[in-house]
């Protein structure tokens, strides 16, 4: 982490601390159209395994106040808001407006409305009072946030008390084999499908990036104890390729 | 989670092809049913909103009610209409309005079919089903019926219904004389026991 520094991590380089949020923005307003697809293509569908798995160990119910953070094309906020009804609320938060304006149309196009709240916010500075939600999310996000620890100082704040974060990403794999497989295939075969599906070889290269840089499970378990949570633990999935990160607060 | 996205996809899939649309559902609304599967050793929860049904493997806090029952008793209830063995918890009445809108959900197959293919081959085709299901009804009593009677009365094999209950009432009747004939040896035992022991000569 470079958080004291003047620079921080964007993929493999380093850019001025106020540098990187615009560089973020940049590489999802170039994905955005394409995300979906992409995510397909690049986890050949897993990803919509990861993601099930992680609604399930939700456990949330009608009437319960969700917050999807990083929500981008509304993957998860689909799933909570048919769980949570009319009489729960789930917010779909992004940073980057093209992302929510994907994910809005694409909601209402399935017929998800009227429960689901967009907003256009940055984690570090989230806009809703403390003790609000029941549940918060952030999946395939955290890796991109600046200061990431202060992201999840606002996301303990925000929860009422009982409330649970899922912190869903990438992580460090744990079988070696599969390890430089997939070092292989993210830094040579995905960029190439990025140019070939989105013309887009950059934004690709540096979600490959972005995923080496970011801490691995023991490290994010303890910076969420110290962002105040009282109790976190995690989940591997698919050797480590993605963590679900749990954090409890009482 | 693959037992859960199935009964999500049964339930949603039996509520679209309803007649009514899964309005017996409605009562649901809104609602968590627990449902235990004890020979699985899992619990399903299922989550009734104004989106459908959704079905997950945990869920922050207690359901409103709880139904415990098998696997293999929720496919015989899928073709009887029949839950035999479920014990309902919690909010029993709840419980009871879920088996029964489950029980209750009909589906026109002839109708959803005939969006394919046109009334006249979707009632041809459902005409054909009913008249097969008819003909394995009846061939299947008759086989039973057949199979009965020759191994009663052609090898006399198997006894007959009221051989049975006699039978069960000899049991049953031997039995109290076994437990009588026990309870008197004891009583002699211990008559036996209590009285001196006679001097030695």
């Amino acid at each position: 982490m470079s958080q004291h520094k003047k620079t921080i991590d964007f993929g493999f380089s380093e850019v001025p601390l106020e540098e990187k949020v615009k560089k973020v923005k940049g590489v999802f307003d170039s994905v955005a159209d394409n995300y979906d697809v992409m995510n397909d293509v690049m986890s050949l569908g897993i990803h919509r395994l990861w993601k099930r798995h992680t609604i399930e160990l939700s456990g949330i119910r009608p009437g319960n106040a969700v917050l999807d953070l990083a929500g981008g094309t509304g993957d998860l906020t689909k799933e909570f808001a048919k769980r949570v009804g009319k009489t729960g609320r789930v917010v779909l938060a992004d940073i980057n407006e093209s992302m929510v304006r994907v994910g809005r149309d694409r909601l209402i196009n399935q017929g998800i409305a009227g429960n689901v709240d967009y907003t256009i916010t940055n984690a570090e500075a989230l806009g809703f009072p403390d003790n609000t939600f029941d549940l918060a999310t952030i999946a395939f996000g955290l890796r991109n946030v600046t200061n990431k620890d202060k992201a999840l100082e606002e996301l303990y704040r925000v929860l009422k008390p009982g409330g649970q974060l899922m912190v869903l990403e990438f992580s460090k794999v744990t079988q070696p084999l599969l390890a430089k497989a997939y070092d292989f295939y993210s830094f040579n075969i995905l960029p190439k499908m990025g140019k070939l599906i989105a013309d887009d070889e950059a934004s690709y290269q540096y979600l490959a990036e972005s995923i080496r840089m970011h801490p691995d499970q023991e490290t994010l378990k303890q910076m969420m104890l110290d962002a105040g949570f009282d109790k976190a633990d995690y989940l591997n999935m698919s050797e480590g390729i993605v963590a679900l990160h749990r954090g409890w607060k009482y | 989670m693959i037992l859960s996205q199935v009964f999500e996809f049964a339930l949603n899939q039996a509520v679209r092809l309803d007649e009514q649309q899964g309005q017996v559902f409605q009562p649901l609304n809104d609602k968590v049913i627990a449902l235990q599967l004890n020979d699985l050793n899992t619990t399903l929860y299922i989550l009734f909103t104004d989106y459908g049904i959704s079905v997950q493997n945990t869920l922050q806090g207690e359901a409103d009610a709880k139904i415990e029952t098998t696997l293999t008793d929720l496919l015989a209830f899928a073709q009887t209409g029949l839950l035999k063995h479920a014990t309902y918890q919690t909010d029993e009445a709840l419980a009871e309005t879920f088996v029964n809108a489950l029980g209750s959900v009909e589906i026109d197959w002839e109708e959803h079919l005939s969006h394919y293919t046109g009334d006249l081959i979707a009632f041809k085709i459902g005409h054909a089903a009913r008249s097969m299901m008819q003909s394995k009804t009846a061939v299947k009593q008759q086989i039973g019926d057949t199979l009965k009677e020759y191994l009663q009365f052609e090898l006399n094999a198997l006894p007959t219904h009221s051989q049975v209950q006699r039978f069960g009432k000899q049991v049953l009747q031997t039995q109290k004389d076994v437990e009588a004939l026990e309870n008197r040896i004891d009583a002699l035992s211990q008559q036996l026991s209590q009285q001196p022991a006679s001097p030695s000569k």
